[in-house]
């Protein structure tokens, strides 16, 4: 019963040290960071949610922002850690276009029907 | 996603010496940053014919006005934002979003003709919210600024959006707990989902079982309808454990309404309605796992799988297994502070959609076996006063259901049929006492909806059966009740979604006992000013009471059950209002919520542990019983992801017990609520804190008691703290945190812990927790 809280506040105070101390040193680090635009083929605010959520989690990715009218998306990265290159390929393994690249078929197909290029005016 | 016709526009009038027969304009797009860009290839089209244009490169548009247009000459000109605009889109999900930034063009309350489709043109583009407008004659040039989706609540695609918000739509106010509400309360069925929600309390109704008691308005949960996808769920022998068999991870939503429900639900709903959705087959994720455990000993794992077989038939399995093994005892009472459980909990369920019919079915198993008592009870130990006292509580559920909806070609047309059954059995000891029941239970309801004229008036009718057998055994008395209640309805709407929606509905049942009896209810929802809405609500509610079936806690005393003639039903009016303002802080949005409900009593079954410290006294009420509570709520983004809440509620509940107008014992007499949400860029960490303020209250009378087994008149008020941290992976999160942090425990919870087959000994006085500080850390993976 004792060991039992114990054992357990302990665990909770180590997923809480590992994760701190994770993105602290992830922080510690040269932070040389750079803000690209990517044109792409976002069309609505679930394409947003889709494009900011799986990018977030990119490798090296510090800030994302996605415009609508533009269909421009804004990326922060760090140098040190991924590449223009990456972050294209990224975003068309979600579904949609990077510039001059085309979205990963496959990923595409999954995208919500009003993610789609050819969805009907809502 | 739903896209919404909604009325955010900043129109703008401009006399040209245009030929009379275009209209043209420009149109902007305001992003969630308050961006605002000319916006071309927006869709542009008339409401009646559907033909239209898009706008050019520069946001410009030119269009030809319909035929039979005429001439309002009686105002000056103005674009009407969002005039009715019937049979666009589906229901539910074309509804305009009232308040924003109208800039006080009030409606054209002079042309409601019939035609005035013919004048509604319509603006549409993806990633924006729709907008409809009044053309009239003289209007020839119009700027229109279109918002972005995410000033829309309700819509899932904000990038970040708050956890639970009050319906602006809804006539009966309603609070939606979204998905990502409940992930701060991380553990984990319905009964923990309520810690950062004001209206909602969840209490222990003993010291022993772990029974928890949801309360809406000051008033037990039996006054408000738990439902489960729309089907009443979880009542009469369900009440005590039911929060508990439905797990935090299966649900998607959940939504809370105060005061009488709409009559199309059925008769109960006294005090409100929690409906509880759960994923859908159709749009979760393929897989998702998630695991707890805490440092009572506590373990839950859930899991959800979900397969879309075709286009049409999609299907999702649910589980849950839930375990405490961990006898402890940390106030030395000799008690086991929480019960020692297990368990099992399955569902699974299919759905079959087109665009015109979706049909719906699925079963679910349950087995529970909770035991408690003193810390050295054994459950295989004789039952003798020699031996520890302990209970034992085996509980298995079985319910089945089907529901069908068709979508007809009238528009705002639609017939759905529901249908559940339930099977419920109880076996299950309290020291000497033996307790075993089963309930029988089905559920069915038709609804049709339709529109008369046209969809501003709208209507809801259709009949119920209710069926409910209860089999129940105290030690060596057999009793039981059965219920048998077909019930019409008839439901009116009236809706001018830019002012004014009023529900008048009626419902006329017959009961196997008590007879015919009707409910009539109304409600009320005013657009002030573009800013202030007013809800209004009256109505009649009935239920039966199954005092035992329902509360099982009453069990884990010595005191004599004593019924006192013959139990009628129940019957009580509700009224409310409330006053919702939105004010603009800094650009962002404080919503501020005031709401003051009545409930009056025509017959209550009061159970009455008042009169006498020995007994449980129920009989018909004989005199006033009511309840009154007022709220107060704000919420606003403090400073940038920081979301706050800040709660206050007053309540009044007195009963007449043996003559007497008394306060209810062991209801706060007040409620304070603080939380506290913050997530960092990209929504990579969260954190959450919760303050509650527990007010005072009054407790049962125990001067009949020997002195040291007497308990203080009141207890006084309490806090609890909780705080939880998140942090989100591509599949993962993990969470940790901690419950009651300022440590608070009620002192004695059990009367007579010492002499637990004595005639004093009472473990139903609970008012506080009585499990202490407790930490928590869990995981959940999902793959989309």
């Amino acid at each position: 019963m004792k060991t039992h809280k114990i054992i357990t506040t302990m665990l909770a105070l180590m997923a809480l040290v590992v994760a701190t101390t994770g993105t602290l040193y992830g922080q510690k680090a040269d932070n040389k960071t750079e803000t690209i635009e990517i044109k792409s083929s976002v069309v609505c605010g679930m394409c947003e949610e889709r494009v900011k959520k799986d990018l977030a989690f990119e490798k090296g990715v510090k800030d994302v922002a996605v415009n609508l009218e533009t269909k421009v998306i804004t990326v922060t990265y760090r140098t040190d850690k991924t590449d223009k290159e990456k972050i294209k390929k990224a975003i068309t393994n979600i579904g949609y276009d990077a510039d001059d690249m085309m979205a990963n078929e496959t990923a595409y197909e999954k995208l919500p029907a009003c993610c789609k290029k050819d969805a009907p005016p809502h | 996603m739903k896209i919404s016709i909604t009325i955010m526009t900043i129109a703008m009038m401009a006399f040209t010496n245009l030929q009379a027969q275009t209209v043209s304009g420009k149109v902007y797009g305001v992003t969630e940053d308050g961006k605002k860009d000319v916006l071309p290839g927006v869709n542009i089209y008339w409401a009646y014919n559907l033909q239209g244009t898009t706008s050019d490169i520069q946001g410009n548009f030119k269009i030809t006005l319909s035929r039979n247009s005429h001439v309002n000459g009686k105002d000056a000109p103005k674009v009407d934002a969002n005039e009715g605009h019937p049979n666009e889109g589906h229901p539910n999900e074309g509804h305009p979003n009232e308040g924003h930034d109208h800039n006080g063009h009030d409606h054209d309350g002079h042309d409601e003709s019939d035609s005035h489709n013919e004048h509604l043109l319509v603006f549409s583009f993806i990633g924006y919210q729709k907008d409809t407008i009044h053309v009239h004659e003289n209007m020839k040039q119009v700027e229109i600024v279109l918002r972005s989706d995410e000033y829309l609540e309700g819509v899932e695609i904000a990038a970040r959006q708050k956890g639970s918000h009050i319906s602006r739509l809804d006539p009966i106010l309603t609070q939606n707990i979204s998905g990502a509400e409940l992930h701060k309360a991380a553990c984990c069925n319905l009964s923990e989902s309520f810690e950062t929600n004001a209206s909602v309390d969840v209490n222990y109704s003993d010291a022993l079982t772990g029974a928890k008691q949801i309360q809406l308005l000051g008033l037990a949960g039996i006054y408000s309808q738990l439902m489960t996808e729309n089907i009443p769920n979880y009542y009469g022998l369900a009440n005590s454990f039911g929060l508990m068999y439905v797990p935090g991870t299966w649900m998607e939503s959940i939504q809370v309404s105060k005061g009488t429900a709409a009559v199309v639900n059925g008769y109960e709903s006294i005090t409100g309605q929690i409906n509880v959705e759960y994923k859908k087959p159709d749009a979760s994720e393929k897989i998702y796992v998630n695991g707890f455990i805490d440092s009572d000993g506590r373990l839950e794992s859930n899991m959800n799988a979900a397969t879309k077989l075709s286009d049409r038939w999609s299907t999702m399995i649910y589980g849950h297994a839930s375990n405490n093994s961990s006898r402890d005892d940390h106030n030395g009472d000799g008690f086991l502070d929480h019960p020692l459980y297990t368990q099992y909990n399955v569902f699974n369920r299919w759905k079959y959609a087109t665009e015109k019919l979706t049909t719906q079915f699925g079963f679910q198993y349950i087995n529970e076996e909770r035991t408690g008592g003193q810390d050295n009870f054994n459950l295989n130990d004789e039952r003798i006063v020699t031996n520890p006292y302990g209970l034992n509580i085996a509980t298995q559920r079985a319910q089945a259901f089907w529901k069908g909806g068709i979508i007809f070609d009238r528009p705002a047309t639609s017939l759905g049929i529901l249908n559940s059954y339930t099977w419920h059995e109880q076996n299950s000891f309290f020291g000497l006492r033996t307790y075993d029941a089963e309930q029988n239970s089905y559920y069915g309801n038709v609804i049709f909806n339709s529109y008369i004229g046209n969809t501003q008036h709208s209507y809801s009718t259709g009949a119920s059966y209710r069926y409910d057998n209860y089999a129940e055994r105290l030690n060596d008395s057999a009793f039981g009740m059965k219920e048998s209640v077909p019930g019409v309805f008839f439901q009116y709407t009236y809706s001018h979604p830019d002012k004014v929606t009023f529900i008048a509905g009626m419902r006329a049942d017959f009961h196997n006992e008590y007879g015919t009896f009707y409910t009539p209810r109304v409600h009320l929802r005013y657009v002030l000013t573009p800013k202030t809405t007013v809800r209004l609500s009256a109505g009649k509610g009935y239920r039966t009471a199954k005092v035992l079936a329902e509360n099982t806690s009453l069990l884990a005393s010595s005191r004599q059950i004593i019924t006192h003639g013959a139990l009628q039903q129940e019957e009580a009016w509700n009224y409310g209002i409330n006053l919702t303002h939105y004010f603009d802080i800094r650009g962002k949005e404080l919503t501020l919520s005031a709401d003051f409900y009545r409930t009056d009593f025509v017959n209550q079954i009061v159970v009455d542990v008042d009169s006498d410290v020995h007994e449980i006294n129920i009989y018909n009420l004989d005199g006033r019983s009511f309840s009154n509570s007022f709220q107060v709520e704000a919420s606003y983004e403090l400073i940038k992801r920081l979301d706050v809440v800040a709660a206050f509620r007053i309540n009044d509940v007195k009963v007449t017990y043996n003559d007497e107008l008394l306060q209810k014992p062991l209801v706060n007499r007040y409620k304070g609520l603080l939380t506290l949400s913050y997530a960092t860029n990209l929504n990579k960490w969260q954190f959450d804190f919760t303050t509650q303020l527990n007010g005072d209250g009054r407790l049962p009378d125990t001067q009949m008691n020997p002195p040291e087994y007497r308990r203080p008149e009141t207890y006084a008020p309490y806090t609890i703290l909780n705080a939880q941290i998140t942090r989100y992976f591509k599949r993962w999160s993990i969470y940790a945190g901690g419950e009651n942090l300022l440590n608070y425990t009620q002192d004695n919870p059990v009367i007579a812990a010492n002499d637990p087959y004595g005639p004093n000994f009472d473990a139903s006085m609970v008012y506080g927790p009585i499990m202490g500080l407790k930490a928590y850390v869990g995981f959940r993976f999902a793959i989309d």
